[in-house]
């Protein structure tokens, strides 16, 4: 395994940093996107930025023309970044509801792959599906109680 | 949809009794990056041969720009970029006699970009070519297989015996120079990982026969390993696409393609199972050598199938 690394400047004092393994099972594409979405949404990169062509990212981190395409139309469609013709691409202010929405559902995103590698886990620890199952539904109502008492704490004060 | 630059039709080969190749087809489009995946032996540097028209083939057609380089190899060497796997050039010469000894076979031959290339690659124009470093020859040889400015590259396993800073650098530059250019590109790498980020597509060779071909990034998504229960897998039928099945006890890790078809199949019947991700390096492996003896009722579907 190892790594392209990049650093664009993209405005006088802000710079964007990427960082693309090579041979992980996270396609280069989604890891691209994701790097990308959420310098976005931490504000490193502010809406005015151009970011790099696409030839010059794809040429940086050598990866196909084609997939750093992909990965620009999939970031305009979310709305994070507009892609003007002749121009290059730039940086949007997001929407706040789009904002807490994309956030959500890329923290989303990230609990789903680390909920994969506990399940792996137990799997390979020789916990049986069922076992796992209990598991989970006891954690939960254990969880569920917490964070109703925490609220009614919260409530309280 | 416009003619593809590369056509490769029901392509068969044999040397004495031993088939090397058989009913090879590939259709590659204008300004595709395309990959030759498979292992030594398998058969892509005979296909690439017969392509250039360096050899005849017992069976089938081919066709780069509707050329036939069986008929007109020359004009097909004109259009067409080529560095051979372990490429040879002449010793004695320099890198620039090399440039100079070239350009008369090309009419399209460009001595700037050639010069030029040669300082970007820190080539030395005046030593002698077997004084060169072994990732300086490739780098010569790229020079020449593209100062023609060629439509059509095609690279026999180019980046085979550079050091690992060397094959970046190579692998950018097929990106910036070639990919950019709309050129088709055509070439076979052991390097997995380098060409599931830079290939638009890949054929799958195994002992002269095509086994898959894909855009990279489908093929990814289409193959995929399933663990579930042994007992569980044994009341289902067996997966189209199945690949490869590996039995540890009662748990069964199946890799097969069409996986989409298999895990509606699974979720359907409500049974258990888990979904990994491949690399492009285990879907190689899965396909040549994937094996499905473990499969639970396997005697059965071999006999149904038979």
């Amino acid at each position: 395994m190892y790594y392209y690394c990049v650093l664009f400047v993209v405005a006088d004092s802000n710079s964007m940093y990427l960082r693309i393994e090579r041979g992980s099972s996270t396609p280069i594409s989604r890891q691209i996107a994701e790097q990308i979405r959420a310098q976005c949404l931490s504000g490193v990169l502010k809406a005015g930025h151009c970011l790099p062509s696409v030839r010059q990212l794809a040429k940086q981190l050598v990866v196909n023309v084609n997939t750093v395409v992909r990965v620009y139309e999939r970031l305009a469609a979310e709305g994070l970044v507009e892609m003007r013709h002749g121009e290059g691409t730039f940086v949007l202010p997001p929407p706040v509801a789009k904002e807490v929405k994309a956030e959500l559902r890329l923290q989303r995103d990230q609990f789903a792959r680390e909920y994969q590698a506990v399940v792996r886990h137990g799997l390979l620890l020789g916990l049986t599906v069922p076992e796992l199952r209990r598991m989970l539904a006891a954690a939960a109502s254990d969880e569920r109680e917490q964070i109703s008492k925490d609220n009614g704490a919260e409530k309280s004060s | 949809m416009s003619e593809p630059a590369i056509k490769v039709d029901q392509l068969g080969k044999s040397f004495g009794s031993r088939e090397v190749l058989s009913h090879v087809s590939l259709s590659i489009p204008m300004g595709q990056t395309f990959a030759l995946l498979g292992r030594n032996g398998a058969g892509k540097t005979t296909t690439i041969r017969i392509l250039l028209g360096l050899l005849t083939p017992d069976a089938g057609t081919v066709q780069l720009n509707g050329i036939n380089p069986a008929s007109d190899p020359l004009k097909v060497r004109s259009q067409v970029g080529y560095l051979a796997e372990d490429q040879t050039m002449y010793g004695w010469m320099t890198p620039m006699e090399l440039c100079r000894f070239l350009a008369p076979f090309y009419p399209t031959w460009d001595m700037d970009w050639a010069r030029a290339n040669l300082d970007r690659f820190e080539i030395p124009h005046h030593a002698r070519i077997r004084e060169l470093s072994k990732g300086q020859s490739v780098k010569l040889g790229l020079v020449a297989a593209l100062a023609h400015h060629p439509r059509i590259v095609i690279l026999d396993d180019p980046a085979m015996g550079l050091d690992p800073i060397a094959r970046k650098e190579f692998n950018r530059d097929l990106v910036e120079h070639l990919q950019t250019s709309e050129c088709t590109v055509l070439y076979s790498s052991h390097l997995l990982d380098e060409v599931e980020a830079v290939a638009d597509a890949v054929a799958i060779l195994d002992r002269g026969r095509i086994v898959r071909v894909g855009q990279t990034d489908l093929l990814r998504e289409e193959v995929k390993q399933v663990l579930l229960a042994y007992d569980a897998a044994a009341g289902m039928p067996r997966p189209q696409g199945l690949l490869d099945v590996r039995r540890h006890d009662d748990r069964l890790a199946v890799v097969t393609d069409q996986a989409s078809a298999y895990l509606e199949a699974l979720s359907a019947e409500g049974i258990d199972h888990e979904v990994v991700d491949l690399r492009l390096d285990e879907i190689f492996e899965a396909y040549v050598i994937g094996r499905t003896q473990d499969w639970p009722n396997g005697s059965r579907s071999a006999a149904a199938s038979a």
